[in-house]
């Protein structure tokens, strides 16, 4: 049998998966810069938690999760569409922080910093999970689905009007298309598979709480996508592996927790300050960041 | 009573995140990127103050403090904007950057001193002074006019001085400066220094004021930011103006909403104005939307 350790970074790291490889679809495909990446794992997490605290059954919390995350996703875009670079960027990151905020004080809601307790473990039509193997299973089945559903869309027709979106966006409106209805679109698929991830780290975890969802999150994703290589989906997942095995290191080094978090949190923003530095198009990048 | 308790509160939360703004947008203005980590600057400024008021007298701690946040911001400059510059790194990369540099720090004051609460104890805790029925502490008369006469020095140097002159000419338009012989590299050391010195006074003034906490600087570069994008960010005197209208929004904003929103407040105002006004009141229209 397989250690809880290793299952438990296991999961983590299929939810991580899931997260950059989204986020790589709006950042690096795209070239919509977007700092507001965890805000929608956020409202996933919270929509999958407080749908099942509700009675609603399973499936339909997981779903929902998505789509109440898409959902603003095209809040998001609607609201910033005049703006563009490090403006769209601040706009964004400014939502991550009011959403963060309003789950700390809507406290009716989302009970606020003391969090939601007891969220079920999953059961997907008759399938109860129970064991964290199990559980593993279940994200990765998740984690294969939304990859092959992201690689599909990349491949597609769509796919390339998203590139040619972030290469030459005047260029792609002279052809007649709708750039703002390519960015509605790809914001939401984005943010739809943000909000799955929310839902699997929710029930995973069983407890959620708004500080999951900080700032230095939204750091750990850009660092994740920018190592991995921008509009790759295959770098994405190779970096989300290396990025969260490296702190584990660490942990062979017997530290206190109150210098692990900070250790940890320092490696994150020096990986991403250096890879900007030398080699800024990550392990198997195509593109520059814009 | 009540009414004029918080106008007096929004002037000396105002007169803080002018401090906060005017280095930041000082530093703006000339490089035309956005320094985040300016933020975490202020913090640090704080924390040394803290530490060498236990150690030595506190007026040459406090200039001993500012001479190293200036030295901190051009070390910060020279070795991560200056190398991403050179390798053609767009402002959006700096941004990134800067939140990376923003954590990294953040972290490390968390490493050497500890998460918890500091305060600095140089004034005794005295009773506030009756001011038109608003209650004021001297150490508050004291931020208030220090920061007055601050921006006063800082207008009559960008009016009168030589290398004022030369950052409003850098400011207007770089290549133009190149061309009548002004070092713009120079001037971009220079900013970074003046602005982060600003950056060391507002962080002995807020440590004062305030507590010490590991996470102060990201709250505050976000309130110098919005405060910033409200006046116009690349003009200091607006920037000021803006951050004492955040300071009226904040303090008028909780006698509405849950103190706890205080937060989001400014991230309100800040969306409020990307969205309607990205050039901010006294801004021009150049640039912003590309």
């Amino acid at each position: 049998m397989i250690s809880p350790y290793l299952t438990n970074l296991a999961v983590l790291i299929l939810i991580y998966i899931i997260l950059s490889v989204s986020l790589n679809l709006a950042l690096g495909y795209t070239g919509l810069l977007n700092l507001g990446h965890v805000a929608f794992f956020a409202i996933g997490a919270y929509t999958s938690a407080l749908l099942t605290k509700a009675g609603y059954p399973f499936v339909f919390a997981f779903i929902a999760s998505g789509i109440v995350a898409s959902l603003f996703g095209f809040l998001l875009v609607l609201a910033t569409r005049r703006l563009k670079g490090d403006y769209l960027a601040l706009a964004t990151l400014g939502f991550s922080y009011v959403c963060y905020a309003v789950l700390l004080n809507w406290s009716s809601l989302t009970r606020g910093p003391l969090g939601i307790a007891g969220i079920i473990k999953p059961n997907i039509f008759g399938w109860q999970i129970h064991s964290t193997g199990e559980y593993a299973m279940y994200a990765l089945i998740v984690c294969i689905i939304s990859i092959m559903i992201m690689m599909w869309i990349v491949r597609s027709p769509f796919g390339r009007l998203m590139q040619a979106l972030r290469d030459d966006e005047l260029g792609l409106r002279v052809l007649g298309k709708n750039t703002y209805r390519i960015k509605l679109k790809v914001m939401g698929i984005s943010a739809f598979f943000a909000g799955i991830a929310g839902s699997l780290f929710a029930h995973y975890l069983t407890y959620i709480d708004p500080s999951s969802f900080i700032l230095s999150e939204i750091i750990l994703m850009i660092t994740i996508v920018i190592a991995g290589g921008l509009a790759s989906i295959r770098g994405s997942i190779v970096a989300t592996g290396i990025i969260l095995l490296i702190p584990e290191l660490l942990r062979f080094i017997q530290l206190p927790s109150s210098v692990l978090g900070p250790l940890r949190q320092m490696l994150y923003a020096s990986i991403l300050i250096i890879i900007l530095m030398f080699r800024p198009r990550g392990i198997f990048g195509r593109v520059d960041l814009e | 009573m009540i009414f004029s308790q918080l106008i007096v509160n929004s002037i000396i939360i105002g007169s803080i995140y002018a401090l906060v703004a005017s280095g930041f947008s000082l530093i703006y203005a000339t490089n035309k990127y956005m320094h985040f980590a300016h933020g975490v600057a202020i913090a640090l400024a704080a924390y040394i103050v803290y530490f060498l008021s236990l150690h030595i007298s506190f007026p040459i701690a406090c200039i001993l403090t500012i001479l190293l946040s200036g030295c901190f911001g051009v070390a910060m400059h020279r070795c991560i904007y200056l190398p991403l510059q050179k390798r053609g790194a767009s402002t959006v990369i700096l941004l990134i950057a800067s939140i990376a540099m923003l954590i990294f720090f953040e972290n490390l004051i968390q490493l050497i001193f500890g998460a918890d609460v500091k305060t600095i104890r140089i004034l005794e805790v005295t009773r506030g002074i009756d001011f038109f029925g608003a209650v004021v502490t001297p150490l508050q008369f004291i931020i208030v006019l220090v920061s007055l006469i601050i921006f006063a020095a800082l207008f009559m140097f960008m009016k009168f001085t030589v290398l004022g002159r030369n950052m409003r000419a850098v400011a207007d338009n770089k290549e133009l400066a190149s061309i009548v012989g002004i070092n713009h590299a120079r001037v971009a050391d220079y900013s970074f220094f003046i602005g982060s010195c600003l950056a060391g006074v507002a962080g002995i003034l807020i440590g004062m004021e305030q507590n010490l906490t590991p996470l102060m600087g990201t709250m505050l570069i976000i309130r110098g930011f919005t405060g910033a994008v409200v006046g116009a960010v690349e003009v200091v005197a607006g920037a000021i103006v803006g951050s004492y209208i955040l300071g009226f929004a904040e303090n008028f904003g909780v006698w509405y909403l849950p103190s706890g929103y205080k937060d989001a407040i400014a991230f309100i105002l800040l969306f409020i104005f990307l969205l309607f006004k990205p050039h901010g009141i006294f801004g021009i229209e150049k640039g912003v939307k590309k």
